[in-house]
C-alpha cells in the first residue's frame, strides 16, 4: 500500500481471503502441476481479481524476503515455489488464450529481491513503467522507501500487541500460546482459523513473526548463552539450525527458540500446508526445540483446501485440556531457569 | 514433565584430524557410478581413503521413509535411505565403534532455495535414528573451491578441487558417448564394457595426477595442461574398435529434469534411460557440466542486472566472464579428444532468451529456467524428437518449471514433451506416460528417416554398399554432421547422401 499509494495509484484492489469457493470458482483447472496448498491458492485468488474492476494485476515473484534476522543468517530467501509460483499459474491462464489481454487487464509480475536493495527499485520500475506513464527509477526508488516505512511502521505495531499481550500473562498469571506456520496461514482459509479456535478458549495467541525484539527481554532470555559462548547474538540460531537460507524457516526456527524460553508461552502450535517442502525438514528440530524446554507442542499438519472442522475442533479441546492442566508447572520450570523478571514486564 | 536438556542443540560433527586421514574412509555418493568413480581416483591423489556409496536400490526409498520427517522429496528420500543402508551393513560388519571411527561421510550443499541445501537435516535424523550421532558428517559447500571441515583433515584445496572437476568433465564425456554409441553397437554389450574400461583407465590418470602448484599456478596448469586430453585420446583409441549401425530408426529422447533424477542411473529414476533404450530410443543424457555451467553464468548475469550498482564492474565482469569463457574451453578440448561425439554444453545465453516469455531467470533453485530452456533448445535446433523430463514427488522448484510447460506448449504444439513425475514407487505408471509419447516420436523418427531417403534418393541398401567400402563409417567415433534433423539415422543418410554426391 505505502509503495502504490506514493506512487499515485489512485485505487488498490486486494482480493478476498483464501475460501474454497473462491479456489473452485476462479483457480480450479489453471494449476498445471500438482501442488501445495497455498500455491493453489493462489491461483483463485489471481482469478478472482480478474473478474474485478481493474486495469492491472500486480503479482510479485518475491525471491527474498526482508527479515529481523538478515545478517545473523545466511541469507533471507523465500520459498522456491513462493517465488516461482508465480509463472507456474500465469501458464495457466495463457495456455489457451490471451486472458488477461482479453479483459483489457496488463499483468505484471516483477522479480522482487528485498535482498537487494539496489535491484528492487530497478525490477520494479521496469516492470511498471509501461503501465504507469512517466514513472522514473527515481520515484520508483522513493516509493519503495515508503513501502519499507509502511512495513516497519505495521511491524512495530504488532510487536508492540505481541508485548502488551505478554504482559497482559504476566499480570494475570496466564498461558500464551504461539503459532509457528508461514505467514500465509493467518489468511483463515489457509491456516483453517485454527488460531482463532484456540482464542475462543481464552488464550491469547502470539505469531512468531511479530514477536516483541526489545533488547530488556532479549538479554533476559538470551544473555547466558550469548555470555557462554553457544550463541554470538540473540538472533543467532545457529547453535540449533546450521543452514539458514530460508527466511521464514529461519524465523520459524527463532521463534521456536524464543517459545522455549519464555515462560508464558506454554504451548506451541505448527501448522503446516500439505506438500510444504520448506516445513519438511524442519519439523523433528522444531519440535525438539520447544519440547527440550517442557513447553508443550502440537502439530497440524498437511493443512489442504479440504477443511475438517470438526475434526480440528475435536482436537483443539483436547489441547486445550492439556494446556489447563500443565501451563502452571510449565511457568513456574521455565521461570526457574531464568533470572528475576525483567521490571519492563511487570507493567 | 521433566526434560533430559533445556536446549536442543544442532548436530555437530566430532573433528576429523590430519592423522586419521590414513585410517579413515570418506563414504560419498549422489552421482553415477562413473562420476563417483573418477572423484574416488582424485580423492585417493590428495591422501584420502574413500568408498562411494552403493548405488541406489529401491529398498533405500523403504528405509529412508522409515528414518527422516514426513513428506521429504524423492530425492531426499532415496539418498537418505541409501545412507542408512550403507552404516547398517558397516555396523553389521565393523561393530558401532568400527562405523564411528574407520568412516565418515561427506554431503554438498548449496543455494538454499530447494531442500539441496537441507538434505543433511534428513541425514541427521538418519543418525539419530540409528543411534549414530557420533558418526561425523560433513557439509561442504559446493560453490568453494578452498574449505576444510572442523579438524583439518578434509581440506578442499584447489588440486582437489580441479581434480572433482576433471572427474565430472569426465564422467559427463564418457556418459554421452555410452548414451550415443550404445543403441547402434552391433556387438551387445560392447559398449558397457568400454565404458567399465574407459573408467578405469581414466580413474588411474586421475589417482597418478601430478600436483603442480597450490594456488593460481595450479589453476593454470589444470586449465592448460594436455594431462587430461591425452588421457582421453587413449580412450577415444579404445572407442574406435566398437562397431556401429546407424541405420537403425530410433526416436532421439533429451532428458532433462531435476539435478539429482536427471542425473541418476538407477532404482531411483525407474531406470529411464536404459528402459527407454529397451524400447528402441537413443537417449540424450544431462551432463553434471551443464548445471555448473548455469550457476557461473548466473553470476555473469546477475552482475549485469546490477550494472550501474556494482564497483569495478567491468573488471568483474571480465573476471567472471573469463571463469565461464575457460569452464567451457576445458570442456571442448575434452570433447575434442574424443571427436566430439560428446555434445556441447548449451550456450546459457541462449537458453535464459528462449525461456524468458515463460520463467524468470532469477527463479533459481533446481534448475530454474534452465529446464524450460532446453526443452525449447532441443525442439527448435531439432537436437531430439521428445523431452523426457524427470521430477521428482515432491520437488519445490521443479514442480513449478513444470507447470510453466504448459504455456510453452500451448506456443509449441508440436513439441513432444513427457514430464514425469517420480515417486520411486510406482514405475508402470511412469513407464506407461512415458510410452504414450514415445509412440508418437518413433513415428516422427520413421518419417524423418523416410524423407531424408526420399530428398536423397538413397535406398538403405544404396549406403550399406557405401559404408562396405568405407568401413571407417561404422566405428563409433566417427563424428556425423548435424543436418538438421534430429535422428542419428537421418543425419547418418543426410551424410553418406553428401559423400556420394548426392545433396
Amino acid at each position: 500500500m505505502g509503495f502504490f499509494q506514493s506512487l499515485g495509484v489512485g485505487r488498490i484492489v486486494f482480493s478476498s481471503d483464501t475460501s474454497e469457493e473462491q479456489y473452485r470458482e476462479y483457480g480450479k483447472g489453471r494449476i498445471t502441476m500438482d501442488s501445495c496448498f497455498p500455491v493453489k491458492a493462489l491461483a483463485g485468488h489471481m482469478g478472482e481479481l480478474l473478474h474485478k474492476d481493474i486495469n492491472l494485476l500486480f503479482v510479485p515473484m518475491i525471491y527474498s524476503l526482508p527479515s529481523f534476522l538478515k545478517g545473523h543468517v545466511v541469507d533471507t530467501l523465500s520459498c522456491t515455489r513462493v517465488m516461482m509460483s508465480v509463472e507456474n499459474i500465469k501458464a495457466g491462464f495463457l495456455r489457451e488464450r490471451k486472458e488477461f489481454e482479453e479483459r483489457g487487464i496488463a499483468f505484471v509480475s516483477p522479480f522482487v529481491p528485498f535482498a537487494e536493495p539496489e535491484l528492487l527499485p530497478k525490477y520494479l520500475w521496469e516492470s511498471l513503467k509501461e503501465h504507469i506513464p512517466g514513472l522514473t527509477l527515481e520515484e520508483t526508488a522513493r516509493a519503495v522507501k515508503e513501502g519499507f516505512r509502511a512495513l516497519e511502521d505495521f511491524e512495530r505495531k504488532m510487536r508492540e500487541k505481541s508485548l502488551e499481550i505478554i504482559r497482559w500473562c504476566v499480570k494475570n498469571n496466564r498461558p500464551a500460546i504461539l503459532v509457528l506456520a508461514r505467514p500465509y496461514h493467518m489468511d483463515p482459509g489457509i491456516g483453517h482459523d485454527i488460531d482463532g479456535e484456540f482464542q475462543q478458549y481464552g488464550f491469547p495467541v502470539l505469531w512468531y513473526n511479530y514477536l516483541p525484539l526489545d533488547d530488556w527481554l532479549l538479554e533476559w532470555l538470551f544473555s547466558k548463552e550469548i555470555r557462554a559462548g553457544i550463541i554470538r547474538s540473540y538472533f543467532d540460531i545457529s547453535d540449533v539450525w546450521t543452514s539458514s537460507y530460508s527466511s521464514n524457516t529461519n524465523e520459524i526456527i527463532w521463534g521456536a527458540k524464543f517459545s522455549a524460553r519464555l515462560p508464558w508461552i506454554t504451548g506451541v502450535i505448527r501448522l503446516s500446508s500439505y506438500e510444504c517442502g520448506m516445513d519438511q525438514p524442519t519439523f523433528t528440530p522444531v519440535q525438539k526445540i520447544v519440547e527440550s524446554s517442557g513447553t508443550l507442542f502440537f502439530k497440524f499438519g498437511e493443512l489442504d483446501e479440504t477443511k475438517p472442522a470438526g475434526s480440528v475442533k475435536i482436537r483443539v479441546e483436547t489441547i486445550v485440556y492439556y494446556l489447563e492442566k500443565y501451563s502452571q508447572d510449565i511457568i513456574k520450570k521455565k521461570l526457574s531457569r531464568l533470572g528475576a523478571v525483567p521490571s519492563q514486564l511487570l507493567v | 514433565m521433566e526434560t533430559k536438556e533445556f536446549h536442543y542443540r544442532a548436530y555437530r560433527p566430532r573433528p576429523f584430524t590430519k592423522e586419521e586421514r590414513s585410517k579413515t574412509t570418506i563414504l560419498f555418493g549422489g552421482l553415477t557410478w562413473k562420476h563417483e568413480r573418477l572423484i574416488q581416483g582424485s580423492l585417493e591423489r590428495m591422501g584420502y581413503k574413500s568408498m562411494p556409496l552403493p548405488n541406489i536400490e529401491r529398498q533405500d526409498l523403504d528405509i529412508g521413509k522409515e528414518f527422516i520427517d514426513v513428506g521429504a522429496c524423492c530425492p531426499t528420500t532415496f539418498t537418505a535411505g541409501n545412507l542408512a543402508r550403507t552404516l547398517m551393513t558397516l555396523r553389521e560388519r565393523e561393530g558401532e565403534e568400527g562405523v564411528k571411527n574407520n568412516y565418515l561421510f561427506v554431503t554438498i550443499g548449496a543455494c538454499g532455495p530447494c531442500r539441496f541445501g537441507q538434505y543433511h537435516e534428513s541425514y541427521e535424523r538418519v543418525l539419530e535414528g540409528l543411534n549414530l550421532t557420533d558418526f561425523r558428517l560433513f557439509l561442504l559447500d559446493l560453490l568453494q573451491m578452498e574449505q576444510s571441515a572442523p579438524g583439518g583433515g578434509l581440506e578442499i584445496s584447489m588440486p582437489l578441487t580441479f581434480g572433482l572437476v576433471y572427474s565430472m568433465f569426465y564422467g559427463d564425456l564418457i556418459t554421452d558417448m555410452e548414451y550415443a554409441i550404445r543403441p547402434y553397437e552391433v556387438v551387445e554389450g560392447s559398449t558397457d564394457n568400454m565404458v567399465r574400461e574407459s573408467v578405469e583407465l581414466l580413474y588411474e590418470r586421475l589417482k597418478n595426477r601430478p600436483i603442480k602448484g597450490k594456488k593460481i599456478d595450479s589453476l593454470i596448469w589444470h586449465v592448460f595442461t594436455g594431462y587430461f586430453v591425452d588421457a582421453l585420446k587413449e580412450v577415444r583409441r579404445l572407442w574406435d574398435e566398437i562397431e556401429v549401425d546407424r541405420l537403425r530408426v530410433k526416436p532421439k529422447v533429451k532428458i532433462t529434469g531435476e539435478f539429482w533424477l536427471q542425473t541418476h542411473e538407477g532404482d531411483g529414476n525407474y531406470n529411464i534411460k536404459r528402459w527407454l533404450e529397451k524400447e528402441g530410443a537413443e537417449v540424450i543424457p544431462p551432463p553434471v557440466a551443464v548445471w555448473m555451467d548455469y550457476l557461473i553464468n548466473m553470476e555473469l548475469f546477475k552482475l549485469e542486472d546490477a550494472k550501474g550498482f556494482v564497483k569495478k564492474y567491468y573488471l568483474k565482469k571480465l573476471a567472471i566472464g573469463t571463469i565461464a569463457g575457460l569452464y567451457k574451453m576445458v570442456y571442448n578440448r575434452l570433447r575434442k579428444a574424443l571427436n566430439n561425439i560428446p555434445n556441447p554444453l548449451p550456450d546459457q545465453r541462449k537458453l535464459k532468451e528462449l525461456a524468458r516469455p515463460y520463467f524468470h531467470y532469477r527463479l533459481t533453485g533446481g534448475e530454474g529456467h534452465m529446464l524450460i530452456g532446453k526443452a525449447l533448445y532441443a525442439y527448435l535446433n531439432r537436437q531430439a524428437h521428445m523431452i523426457c523430463e524427470l521430477s521428482p514427488y515432491g520437488c519445490l522448484p521443479n514442480t513449478m518449471s513444470v507447470g510453466a510447460m504448459a504455456k510453452v506448449l500451448g506456443d509449441y504444439p508440436d513439441l513432444l514433451y513427457a514430464p514425469i513425475e517420480i515417486k520411486g514407487d510406482a514405475e508402470v505408471h511412469a513407464y506407461s506416460r512415458c510410452q504414450m509419447i514415445l509412440t508418437e516420436a518413433k513415428r516422427r523418427a520413421k518419417e524423418e528417416f523416410e524423407e531424408v531417403l526420399e530428398r536423397t534418393g538413397l535406398t538403405v541398401e544404396d549406403i550399406r554398399n557405401f559404408e562396405e567400402d568405407h568401413p571407417e563409417l561404422r566405428r563409433a567415433t566417427y563424428k556425423v554432421p548435424h543436418y538438421g534433423y534430429a535422428g542419428t539415422a537421418s543425419n547418418y543418410a543426410m551424410h553418406i547422401a553428401k559423400l556420394m554426391g548426392r545433396i
